[in-house]
Parts: C-alpha cells; structure tokens; sequence
C-alpha cells in the first residue's frame, strides 16, 4: 500500500501539465486578478477643472462657497477666474468643464454631459437651493461655513457598502471567490489523469496495472485518496497565497473554510475521473468537456462578472443551488459577509452530496475489470 | 499451460475472434503470427481477462482465467504492444513500481529491480525520464517493467515494434534467455523473421482463426513450396520455359522482364540442375538465387495473401 501511495505521490507531484491546472494556473489568474482589480472601488474623483466668470463682483458668497469646495483632502473642483471670450476658448479645449457665471443667481455653462459636468452642476443647485443659509452663516459666523456645507452635502451622495457583519468589502470579492471555486474544480484534470491510469481500455499504463496481483480495488482507492489529497493541499496553497501575499480577506473560520474545500476538492477530482472514463472519446475531447463544465460553473459563480450569480438567482435561481462552484463561493459567502451558517451548512451539505454522488459515479465507472472492446 | 478451445469474440458485425484453439505448453516460445487486424492482441486481452468474450473457454495454470485470478496473475507478466510506464518516473522508479504489485518484499524487490535493469542493459540510463529514452531503450524499458517479477508465463505484445535493428537484437536475444531461464513466452509479432528466429512454436492466426499451428519446419512442410530459385537477366524462348517446367520438382514457374521465379515442391540439386540446363541451352544469365521457404511462403499459400497485406 505504501509503496502505491509513494509512486502515486510522485507521478502526479511531477505530472507538470495537471499540477499547473490544479495549482498553478489558479495562482496565476488571482495574482492578474489582483493587479487588474487594484484600485477598483477606492480610486478618488480627480479634482474637476471649472473656469469663473466674474459677472457680479458682490457675490462673495457664492465665491467662498466655490473656494470650500476646492480646499481639503475632499476637495471637488478646481477654478480658476477669467474673462468669458477665455473661459468659453477653454471649455472648447476641454481645459474646463464648465463655466461659473458669478451673478446674484449664479449660472453654469457645461460643454459636456458626463460625471463631472453633472458635479459642477449639483454644486450650483446645492449652492442656490442654500444660498439663503450660507448668507446668514457668513453673516454670524464665517468660521462654521465649513461644518455648515459638510452638513447639508447633497451635492455628494456617498453611500457606503458594508456587510452585515461589519466586515470590509468590496466588489471584486467575488471573483477571488468563485476563483476559489474555479480551482476546487479544476483537480478534475489531477482526476482525468488517474482515469486514464485505472482504465484498461484507456491506456496502455492502466492495461499492464490491470493484469497485475493488485486487486482493483486498492488500485482506485489509493489513486483517488493520493489525487485527492494532493488537490487538498493545491487548494490550500493557494488560499495562503491569496491570503497571506494578495492579502484577500475570506475570514478567519479556519475549521469551515477546510470544510468548503475538502468537498470542492472531492467534487473537482470526481469529475475529473468520471468525464476521463466515459466512453472512448478522445483525450482533447475529454480535456474540453472538462474545461467546459468547470469554466461554465465558475463563470455562474462569477468569474467573469461579478453580477451573473445574482442574475442567476433572480431569474433561475435552481441554477446556483446545483453549480459547485456557485455553491462553494455562496459557502465563502456566508463565512465572510453574511455571517449566516444556516446558509453556509446548506452549501455544505449539498456540495457533500454532490461530491458523494459524483465520486460513487467515478468509483462505478473505473470499478469495471472486462471490457467489450480495448 | 494455457488451453484455448472456440474462444469466439465479436466487436459488433466484426468476429475478431473466429472459434479459436490454442495449446500452449510450459518452457515454449510460441509465435502467434499475423498480419495487423488478424485478432493476435485480442487473443491475449481475452487470456488476460481484459476483454469480455462471447464463447469459449480460457484456462491458465490450469484454471478459468478472471479478473480476480490474483494468483495466476502473480505468475503472469505482460509487455503490451504500446509502451506502459510513468512517463513522471525515472527508469528505475518505474520497474520498482510494477515489481512492486507483484514483490512485497522490499529487500526482493530491490534485488529484483536491479537485475531488471542489468538484463535489459539500461544500468547508464536508471534516473533518466522515459522522454529522455530513445524508441529502443524505451521498449527495453516496456520490457524490464513486464518481466522484473520474473514472471512464470510472458506475454510480449509485438515488443519490437518502432525499433532499431541493434535493439531489436537485444531485445530477441533477451527473449530467448528468459525462456532458457524458465519462462513461457508467448510472442506475437506481424515479423515473420522475428518469429522464425526465436518461437519453438507458431500459430499463423488470420480473421481471429488458427490457420496453421506447428513449429517452424512443420509449417514449412505443410506447404508445397520446397525452395524457389530466381534467376535474373536471362532470355528464354517459350520452348524453354516448357522444358524448365518439365525438370524434377518444379511445380510453378513465373517468367517476366527477363526474370524467370521457379518454384520446386522440394527434392535435392534444384538449383545444380536448372544451371546445367541453361549451360547446356547456352542461355547466358544473370544473378541467381535460392530459398527456402519462409513464414510469409508458409501464410501466402495458406490464406492467399502476404502476411504484411
């Protein structure tokens, strides 16, 4: 037994080709992940250009209200005063967005219809729809104007994402998720790779195996424990790499993230061995159903776009309660955002049916020792 | 050894397998001999209990051979036709690998392995990869892999297949020490010479059936052809080829572009006597030759076709 599970050790350690599907290519895809999605959700607005046409030189009012507006660390606008022929020769060049005209009633003139020129204009509508209250601060007390704007700042909708839980997030989570799923899946081709080395009617390998004393049985349980148990590991590699070096947060319940993998595992090298013993089809053939089943259930848990899982439940929402991968990203899901176990024991346990049916498929489909044909 | 009797096997509408019978006997060499198709490679899935059969009967050893004949499997070692190893594992590793389903023994196996190893001659090559290996080294590799446990019976499925003549020589050199060492082989091949070389026994298998089983002189025996004499380069007159066809033993003669092909169903001087004819007729000539006849002679009369048809 020993001297099965070390060979079976080394021939998949060294097998490059499956190692850098199960392991590798994972890695690599998360790591242009990370430096794709760096950034996302946090970069800043970029001051906007505005030019100041000074038409009434008495509205300092609406002037200290521009100049709280370009000053601090939220600073929004950047103006600069001018003549008009000069402001209106800029906003052709797209040097300024748009142009304030400083009267009693402030007006806007926009070259555009974009983000920006729709901030320049909800600063003068904010500006107009408070004037009277800026006035009387200014007025009483010039220092609070400050607080005054920071106070009514409906020029600014900011809404801010939490999780119920209170833990960060943001939007690209879910791809490292269903990236995580992705690579559970992908052992099917550690999986393949064994079918092929326990089938007579496959290989050559698996012919001389099947004419030896070994009994077929310790043949498969060994083959599908050491594939397994190599997969276990690829896994786990690959979540301390995403959470110790791309830093990605999926939470610190260290027990249920082993759960969630240990069936993804099972699930992904089952697959593996039941598509590489089904019928006579040719090995490429076999590779593209593999590639397709797992690249179709990750891209449904969002591996190509974060919103396809929701899509997904709204309209057809049995879809993502049988997709793996899905289900494996829902279970992170639950660890790290919901905080909702119910939830995450119910992936679980269908994740472990699936798994348990898909690895009896395996076990039935190789189990066979007389074939019609070889 | 090895009983066959009407073992037939179908693929579909295809008999590959055609009420096949074969004996084989302890320390033999047998020659299963026939053209690619003619069901050599199913037989030996079908003794092996690879393949399921639609009737007859298979014994080994003595017994009904099935997939769970762990002990007549201990006796048995296979070569199978494409090369069967670890391409993820060196030389040694894969023979101590397969050796391994046979040997528990760690301190026999390690012996075992190593002699493997001496015996097929791959000692300089033990910690290269099979890819690091050229074709002939390859199936010396296939071969060390099969026989390592030292096997009582050897199946050895066209094992020179893709091999280079110095290989191949090794590889039949081989083959004839493990059975001066006590194995039965069972060889099959679609080379005649190979056959001719080193089986004690041949069955010629065309359309899944044994057309001819026998050694090789009684093959030879079985046919009318005794030797065949060619001469080149010569020009004969209808009249000549008349009394050519009269001379002792000629059965067959075929004359085309200036090559006449006799054909004798055996007797002595064969050769002596249709010089001194063409001395006598003053008919000058070109090469000659004389053989005796072959495996292939032996197939092409029996079933009408060469055996590398």
């Amino acid at each position: 037994m020993l001297h099965l599970i070390k060979y079976r050790l080394l021939s998949t350690m060294r097998d490059r080709t499956s190692m850098f599907w199960a392991l590798a290519f994972p890695i690599i895809l998360a790591t242009l992940f990370f430096f794709a999605f760096d950034g996302i959700g946090t970069d800043s607005l970029e001051d906007i250009h505005a030019a100041v046409v000074m038409e009434d030189e008495e509205n300092a009012n609406f002037m200290t209200f521009l100049d709280q507006m370009q000053e601090g660390d939220s600073a929004l606008i950047q103006y600069e005063e001018m003549s008009e022929p000069q402001a209106l020769e800029k906003l052709k060049d797209r040097e300024v967005l748009g142009i304030y005209y400083v009267k009693e009633t402030p007006t806007l003139t926009v070259g555009g219809s974009g983000l920006e020129e729709s901030i320049l204009q909800s600063l003068l509508e904010s500006y107009n729809r408070n004037a009277s209250i800026i006035k009387n601060v200014l007025e009483t007390n010039p220092g609070a104007l400050s607080q005054t704007i920071e106070s009514m700042s409906d020029y600014q909708n900011l809404v801010e994402e939490v999780s119920i839980n209170g833990k960060e997030i943001n939007g690209t989570f879910q791809y490292f998720l269903a990236l995580i799923a992705m690579a559970c899946l992908y052992g099917a081709f550690l999986g393949f790779t064994t079918a092929l080395e326990l089938k007579a009617n496959l290989s050559a390998l698996a012919l001389r195996r099947s004419v030896t004393p070994t009994s077929r049985l310790q043949l498969i349980l060994v083959d599908l424990m050491v594939t397994f148990f190599i997969h276990f590991i690829n896994i786990l590699i690959f979540l301390i790499y995403l959470r110790y070096v791309l830093k990605i947060d999926f939470g610190d319940d260290i027990g249920r993230i082993i759960l969630v993998c240990f069936v993804g595992c099972l699930i992904g090298v089952a697959l593996g061995i039941f598509v590489g013993s089904l019928g006579r089809m040719k090995e490429g053939g076999k590779i593209g159903i593999i590639l397709l089943v797992t690249m179709g259930c990750s891209f449904g848990a969002g591996l190509m776009m974060a919103d396809i899982k929701n899509i997904i439940d709204q309209n057809c929402p049995v879809i993502n309660r049988i997709n793996p991968a899905a289900l494996i990203s829902d279970a992170f899901y639950c660890m790290s955002i919901y905080d909702n176990p119910q939830r995450y024991m119910q992936d679980v346990v269908t994740l472990a049916v699936m798994a348990a049916a898909l690895v009896i498929a395996a076990f039935l489909v190789v189990r066979r020792e007389r074939y019609d044909s070889i | 050894m090895i009983k066959i009797e009407n073992l037939v096997k179908r693929y579909g509408e295809l008999l590959a397998l055609d009420h096949l019978n074969l004996e084989i006997h302890e320390g033999e060499v047998f020659g299963l001999l026939g053209p690619n198709g003619s069901g050599k490679t199913t037989a030996i899935n079908c003794i092996l209990a690879l393949l399921k059969y639609d009737k007859g009967s298979i014994k080994v050893f003595g017994q009904e051979m099935t997939p769970d004949s762990y002990e007549a499997k201990r006796q048995i070692g296979i070569v199978p036709q494409n090369v069967a190893v670890f391409n993820e594992m060196n030389v040694q590793e894969n023979i101590d690998y397969f050796c391994g389903l046979y040997i528990r023994d760690n301190e026999q196996r390690k012996q075992l392995v190593q002699e493997a190893i001496s015996f097929v001659g791959l000692e300089d090559y033990k910690k290269m990869r099979p890819k690091q290996l050229s074709g002939g080294l390859l199936r010396r590799l296939n071969i060390a892999c099969g026989i390592a446990h030292k096997p009582r019976l050897i199946f050895m499925d066209e094992p020179t297949v893709a091999v280079d003549p110095q290989s191949r020589n090794k590889i039949l050199e081989g083959i004839q020490k493990l059975n001066e060492n006590g194995s039965t082989i069972i060889y099959t091949s679609h080379y005649m010479e190979e056959v001719e070389q080193i089986c004690t026994r041949i069955a010629i298998i065309d359309h899944g059936r044994s057309v001819a089983i026998g050694t090789k002189e009684e093959l030879k025996k079985m046919i009318k052809t005794g030797e065949t004499v060619t001469i080149e380069n010569v020009i004969f007159q209808p009249e000549n080829l008349a009394e050519i066809k009269e001379l002792p033993h000629v059965f067959n003669l075929k004359y085309e572009e200036a090559t006449i092909t006799i054909q004798y169903s055996g007797g002595k001087h064969n050769l002596i006597r249709v010089l001194n004819y063409l001395q006598q007729q003053e008919i000058s000539f070109g090469r000659v030759f004389s053989e005796l006849p072959t495996l292939n002679d032996v197939f092409l009369e029996i079933t009408g076709k060469e055996l590398r048809d």
